[in-house]
């Protein structure tokens, strides 16, 4: 990408939000004393490790065009998995992760076939998945199992701090360079855009479409299953219910952080500020004493008003100066 | 047949699943039980056909859910004010149609995304309420209950005002310019609007109407019983969409008849007390329901390989 | 240049943030060993439920008459890692004393051990966490207690025999299950004569419960009760009972908030609701909190004096709220919670 012009870049949609994470927190500051405070920073940041993984996940499945439902289910599914084998069949706590990891993999693997060999669309497949994984989660543990007492060897993941930060951080860190190096910096990855932009397109300039999708879809069942791990360590508890509602939180992180619903545009530091956005709201709330509905409807409103705030420079221009050519008609709905 | 493929395999399955009831569970089949399943599910069949509007129109609307609470909740108490039962009910409509029309104009006016303008709306309502209400159930004065009339009446009054939402809504699509119109908007908008439609309006009108109909529902579900709870209406965007889907209607815009929609909302609303005459343990049902709708989609796309190879 | 500009702009804001002095502290009656007001953090299992809305108004009532801060939060959603949040937010907002309504026994055990080494009181009130994790118990009533009562009156209703239903929250609610296993333990124990046919679950909606009751009564043709074990589903299964035309013939029992429940209590078709004075609870659980900050509440304490309720009976560590309620035609308009 070449270097924007200095207005370019204070109109890029990343740039906006910046300053909109920037003065979430200098408000937020000012109304709650112990706010800023490096405590009240790692506690963020351990609360949104699993959410903000599911997001960088979701990122390359949104940029394809595509969606993933089942990331929340997956989750659940995948933190009762690992307790099982911890617990019922004796593992030790890494082969017993390592193996949910792979197990992860494989059920976005299902998601991945479902729609690359059968060309469903990706909304209904994990639509049926989000049901599936949750349902298999209840299933196994007839809804009352309940995993615990892990040891502090395995805890220490979620609940410690580990050269200063919390330790999940560190994964987090490294699983979001990994993934803004593979979607911005690699071949492979870049041609994620171009097949949401246009896959009849990339398919003619040689792309093997489908295989990259299908890649997509397995990377955020990976991710979800390392989300389950540290949701499990963080808690001290694997339960069906986990990370209920997490898919939704996770798309809305990424459609704030300005990637296009229907694929093709967005980036992966657009969806790490639409995370921490987010994140800063839930929190800030709580220091400035107002209830959690309120963040959970500023949540709502600043998602429209991040998506109208590109509509609504091109619509003034457009009404200033009535374009020759019609605009485009109705985009066309994430499939 | 071709042409109704996917109508009849949803009714051919739906016919499977009471076949086997009928053998494995006859005491399925009682007049009064099977009255109250259908009068419980009449406001879901109204919402699934505005749905499927609004998915053939090639946009998709997941706040439904929350409009339905803020409607029921709204629609309760103005009862419990004591204003007359039909005046409730057109105020029920008018919110839900000006809920929906909020919908329709961030989605229309300003060209946004259906799925993003609606999950947060979603959330907005959703939480708006709870702040509001707290979760205070709404006692509602007698007389509303079956709009006074005695409760088997009431119920068929009810199954019969979603039959004839249905019956119009799929005539009008085939039959009326109008209906015609979405079909043409949802598969080619451009193609639509150079035939001198106007795909914005058409897309506004959906959401608008999606939104009168949840209103509509909403007004149905409390002349159901004497309180309102206001978590009502609490994963109905799933089960309206999913009964969308496994009815045939495309995602993709375009295609569909709601007569496919009307056999994919039986078939899931069936499973539910299915599972419970069959004695099968709960913890099962969201897996079973999982996998009918991965089962539809499969099989659909099985057959449209075959179709293209 | 100009993109630094921009960004040395936001540092700059940023910073200015940042720096801004410390709270004045405020002073009341309610005055802490700090000499500032006690603030104590109220965590209920879910906002939006009408028996916690209860819970909150005897808290009020408490914090008025002892002049100090109170704040309620809790999850809006069904995650269960949110509750943990919430006490972590806490703990870093320096609230003196969180009472915690417990979803989750050994998830939020771990937020609460934590708050408790940061030197923060910890109380639990209606559910509770690990032992270790807590002063106190605010007891209204044991799973046990619940279980059996619950099972005793159905009992008595049916002289002891019968097919009965059970309908739930959910499957993964912890004290939903830990009242299911007592209700099970005591209909083994004491009821050879009487059979669990079915439990259901409701997500804690009236609508889904109302659905699920009209699905068990013409699935088990001889069921004789229902028991609901969450207050929406008490009037959606009387609902249900009513519309099928079997008041009377099936009982409709649980647990339950008067107000939801008095029309079907007087029509005749919920025979009992079995419930605690919801905001007695909400009201000892802050006075008790207070006592406990200001050291007159101590572990080892026999009886614990609280305010305008009067004196309540220590068990331990857990402080008792008294026998639970039962709500029936003749006592239902005496309360209006």
């Amino acid at each position: 990408m070449s270097a924007p012009s200095g207005k370019a870049f204070v109109l890029r949609h990343e740039t906006v939000l910046l300053f909109v994470v920037v003065a979430e927190w200098c408000c937020f500051n000012a109304l709650g004393p112990r706010f800023g405070t490096l405590d009240n920073s790692f506690d963020i940041l351990r609360h949104t490790v699993e959410i903000g993984l599911l997001a960088l996940a979701m990122t390359p499945v949104i940029l394809t065009g595509g969606i993933d439902l089942s990331v929340g289910s997956l989750l659940g599914l995948c933190a009762i998995l690992f307790g099982k084998l911890w617990r019922d069949a004796g593992l030790p706590p890494e082969v017993a992760a390592g193996c949910t990891l792979i197990f992860g993999a494989l059920a976005g693997g299902l998601n991945a076939a479902l729609i690359t060999a059968l060309r469903l669309p990706p909304l209904i497949v994990t639509l049926g998945t989000y049901s599936l994984f949750r349902g298999l989660a209840e299933a196994i543990t007839r809804g009352a199992d309940t995993f615990t007492n892990f040891p502090p060897s395995f805890l220490f993941l979620g609940q410690e701090r580990w050269l200063g930060l919390p330790t999940q951080a560190w994964l987090f860190l490294v699983v979001a360079a990994g993934i803004w190096v593979l979607v911005h910096r690699m071949t492979y990855g870049r041609t994620y855009r171009a097949i949401g932009f246009a896959p009849e397109g990339a398919r003619f300039a040689g792309v093997p479409v489908q295989g990259r999708i299908a890649g997509v879809y397995v990377l955020a069942g990976l991710v979800a299953a390392l989300a389950a791990i540290i949701y499990t360590a963080r808690l001290g508890q694997a339960k069906a219910d986990a990370g209920t509602g997490y898919e939704l939180f996770a798309i809305t992180a990424v459609v704030l952080g300005g990637t296009s619903i229907f694929g093709g545009i967005g980036s992966v530091h657009g969806t790490l500020l639409g995370v921490a956005a987010i994140a800063i709201l839930n929190n800030g709330l709580v220091h400035a004493r107002q209830p959690r509905e309120v963040a959970g409807m500023l949540t709502g409103a600043l998602l429209l008003l991040a998506l109208s705030s590109s509509v609504l420079p091109k619509l003034f221009a457009a009404w200033r100066r009535p374009p020759p050519a019609p605009v485009r008609s109705t985009p066309s709905p994430p499939t | 047949m071709n042409r109704y493929f996917r109508e009849l395999s949803v009714a051919a399955a739906l016919v499977l699943v009471l076949a086997s009831l009928a053998v494995l569970a006859p005491g399925f089949y009682q007049a009064q039980p099977l009255l109250s399943l259908a009068t419980r599910e009449a406001p879901a069949l109204v919402v699934a056909c505005g749905m499927a509007v609004v998915i053939i129109c090639r946009q998709i609307d997941i706040s439904v859910g929350s409009q339905f609470a803020v409607v029921t909740v709204c629609a309760g108490l103005l009862a419990a004010e004591r204003w007359p039962a039909p005046l409730v009910a057109l105020a029920a409509v008018g919110l839900g149609a000006g809920l929906g029309a909020i919908n329709g104009a961030l989605v229309a006016g300003l060209r946004l995304p259906s799925i993003v303008v609606t999950l947060a709306t979603m959330v907005t309502w959703r939480e708006a309420l709870r702040w509001q209400r707290q979760g205070a159930f709404v006692n509602l004065p007698d007389s509303l209950q079956w709009l006074g009339l005695p409760q088997a009446a009431g119920q068929w009054v009810l199954i019969a005002l979603a039959l004839v939402v249905l019956v119009t809504l799929a005539l009008g699509l085939r039959q009326l310019a109008a209906g015609r119109f979405v079909y043409a908007v949802g598969s080619d908008a451009e193609a639509a609007r150079l035939a001198g439609i106007r795909p914005a309006r058409v897309t506004f009108s959906s959401f608008v109407l999606l939104g009168a109909l949840t209103g509509l529902a909403a007004m149905m579900n409390v002349v159901q019983s004497p309180q309102v709870d206001p978590k009502s209406g609490t994963g109905l965007e799933l089960k309206t969409i999913a009964a969308v889907v496994v009815g045939g209607v495309a995602i993709s815009g375009g295609r569909g008849s709601l007569w496919g929609v009307f056999a994919g909302l039986l078939l899931l609303a069936c499973i539910a007390p299915a599972l419970t005459h069959l004695r099968i343990e709960p913890y099962w049902e969201k897996a079973i329901q999982g996998a009918i709708i991965l089962l539809a989609v499969v099989a659909d796309g099985v057959r449209s390989r075959k179709g293209r190879s | 240049m100009k993109k630094w500009s921009l960004l040395l702009t936001a540092v700059a804001l940023f910073v200015a943030g940042c720096g801004k002095s410390p709270e004045s502290p405020a002073s009341g009656s309610g005055a802490g060993p700090a000499g500032k007001k006690i603030t104590v953090a109220l965590l209920p299992k879910s906002k939006g439920n009408a028996y916690f809305i209860s819970c909150k108004a005897g808290a009020e009532k408490a914090a008025r008459a002892l002049g100090i801060d109170l704040l309620f939060d809790g999850p809006t959603e069904s995650d269960p890692a949110k509750q943990n949040e919430i006490v972590e937010n806490w703990i870093t907002l320096g609230v003196d004393v969180i009472a915690a309504a417990c979803e989750n026994r050994e998830g939020i055990s771990t937020a609460l051990r934590k708050a408790q080494s940061r030197g923060i009181k910890v109380i639990t009130y209606d559910a509770d966490a690990l032992p270790d994790a807590r002063t106190f118990f605010v007891n209204q009533a044991t799973p046990e207690g619940i279980g059996h009562g619950l099972m005793d009156e159905a009992a008595r209703l049916l002289n002891a025999e019968g097919e009965f239903a059970i309908i739930l929250a959910t499957l993964t609610a912890a004290n939903q299950q830990e009242w299911r296993k007592h209700i099970e333990a005591r209909l083994a124990e004491k009821y050879p004569k009487m059979k669990l046919v079915a439990v259901r679950p409701c997500d804690d909606l009236k609508d889904k419960a109302q659905s699920e009751a009209t699905a068990l009564l013409s699935a088990h043709p001889n069921l004789k009760l229902l028991m609901n074990i969450c207050s929406p589903a008490v009037p959606g299964a009387a609902e249900a009972v009513k519309q099928a035309g079997k008041a009377g013939q099936v009982k409709v029992i649980g647990l339950g908030l008067p107000s939801e429940n008095r029309r079907y209590v007087k029509e005749g078709v919920t025979d009992s609701v079995i419930l605690w004075k919801t905001e007695d609870l909400g009201y000892l659980t802050v006075e008790a909190a207070v006592a406990l900050v200001k050291g007159t509440l101590k572990p080892g304490d026999k009886t614990f004096k609280a305010g305008a309720l009067g004196e309540f009976e220590i068990k331990g560590d857990n402080i008792l709220l008294g026998k639970p309620f039962v709500f029936n035609k003749d006592n239902i308009d005496q309360f209006n919670f």
